[in-house]
């Protein structure tokens, strides 16, 4: 187990030195994000939506802002080893489940990043105001790595296709609408200090992610090898 | 010699779409041997050697390699036991020389690790302390450091794509020498090439026609 938990660490850290090297996947998620976050805060602002509304509305803008820029820069883990011809040696060298579990965890770092620097910021500029800072704090946590699974796995399927670039996005949507409608409910009942509410999506998030889990881990060496 | 792997295959034919690049190529290499791939351009030996160490299945034909009690070894399991250098595949460009076969020792679970690597380097002729990334490197220390790569793990089965393609003439020479001596250690080495010297090394041959 520790050498396949070392062996994973070491395609992970490859991957982040790599990429804190080029950051071409940290620039696509940040000024992805940043861009929207921008937009939303000039175009709606803080106080153009009724307090009634705000936990609810606030949450959608928000999770839409992290789905679509994760969606711009997550695939290039997969990709970039495809475009760079250093996949085969890979595919040689470590077995597919270190490949997959490396990968997720370059993924969930990136995206811990983007949510520990966008999340503050939106709720500073949109002033959205969190009543469960710690159920909220878990749900990020969850829905961040639910996901970076499902980003991992359909970045795998499209890296070897074709218009990879826009088949992404369109694969990755539909087995993200659920998570997506999740946290947003979880992230409304956060705001609202509705404690039952959340541990409800909490629930639903958490066992989503475990399941996407098991059954990309199952399809990946399918996915990869062929 | 007798724990190597014998690689046996038979029928294999490959087709992308209609596209065919062969019909039914048969051959064997065995612990000690060089089995040569000659052929024209575009006549599939990259393909081949993608096939034979299971990077690509083939469209017919099947490939077995055998561990010197007749048992075969399982597809999953081949990887373990390859070394490949080959125009197709390359290093990662952001990382150093040393950086890149850290990496792929680490992903094999090698023990000594840091010494491995660092005499790899040293064999093929590349300095272990520099650190320019593999971007900065010429297309000669590129394929040396391919070739190290190649030999970190001590494989007991060896393909070798063009592997004297833009190696200066001591690295040539050093390529054959250690070619050689793999081969008297009992490594199974499948070679694909044009090169009318590196021809001379096989012991058996495959030729494929366009």
């Amino acid at each position: 187990m520790w050498r396949w938990l070392s062996e994973a660490w070491a395609v992970a850290a490859k991957d982040l030195r790599t990429e804190f090297r080029t950051r071409v996947a940290l620039s696509s998620l940040g000024l992805f994000a940043l861009t929207t976050l921008i937009a939303v805060a000039y175009s709606v602002g803080p106080f153009r939506i009724s307090a009634e509304d705000r936990p609810f509305l606030l949450a959608v803008l928000l999770w839409i802002v992290v789905f679509f820029a994760a969606l711009a820069g997550l695939d290039r883990t997969f990709v970039k080893e495809e475009e760079s011809h250093t996949a085969p040696l890979l595919r040689l060298s470590a077995s597919p489940h270190v490949v997959w579990a490396g990968k997720l965890v370059f993924n969930m770092v990136l995206l811990a990043l983007l949510l520990a620097v966008i999340v503050p910021l939106y709720c500073v500029l949109m002033g959205y105001r969190i009543e469960l800072v710690g159920a909220f704090v878990v749900l990020l946590a969850a829905g961040g790595f639910t996901l970076a699974v499902v980003s991992t796995i359909v970045a795998a399927i499209i890296s070897r296709a074709q218009g990879r670039g826009a088949l992404f996005p369109v694969l990755a949507l539909p087995l993200l609408l659920a998570l997506l409608v999740f946290l947003i409910q979880g992230t409304t009942a956060t705001a609202e200090g509705s404690v039952e509410a959340v541990d409800a999506s909490l629930r639903a998030v958490v066992s989503l992610g475990g399941a996407m889990a098991v059954v990309s881990a199952m399809l990946f060496p399918l996915v990869w090898n062929d | 010699m007798a724990d190597g792997i014998r690689i046996v295959f038979s029928d294999v034919a490959k087709r992308f779409d209609e596209r065919v690049i062969f019909r039914s190529v048969a051959g064997e290499a065995a612990p000690g041997e060089v089995l040569a791939v000659t052929g024209p351009n575009g006549s599939g030996k990259s393909t081949l050697l993608a096939i034979l160490c299971g990077l690509l299945r083939p469209t017919k034909g099947s490939v077995h390699y055998l561990l010197a009690g007749g048992q075969e070894l399982e597809r999953a399991a081949w990887r373990q036991h390859l070394g490949v250098v080959a125009p197709a595949m390359s290093l990662y460009e952001e990382l150093d020389a040393l950086e890149n076969l850290r990496f792929f020792a680490r992903v094999r679970g090698l023990e000594d690790a840091e010494a491995r690597c660092r005499g790899c380097l040293e064999l093929v002729g590349l300095d272990p302390a520099r650190r320019t990334l593999v971007a900065g490197f010429s297309t000669g220390m590129r394929q040396r450091l391919k070739i190290a790569q190649a030999m970190l793990h001590r494989p007991q089965v060896l393909f070798l794509d063009e592997p004297g393609s833009n190696l200066d003439p001591d690295g040539r020479g050093w390529l054959e020498g250690w070619v050689l001596a793999e081969q008297a250690a009992g490594t199974t080495v499948v070679l694909a090439t044009n090169d009318a010297r590196e021809m001379e090394w096989g012991t058996r041959r495959v030729a494929l026609a366009v």
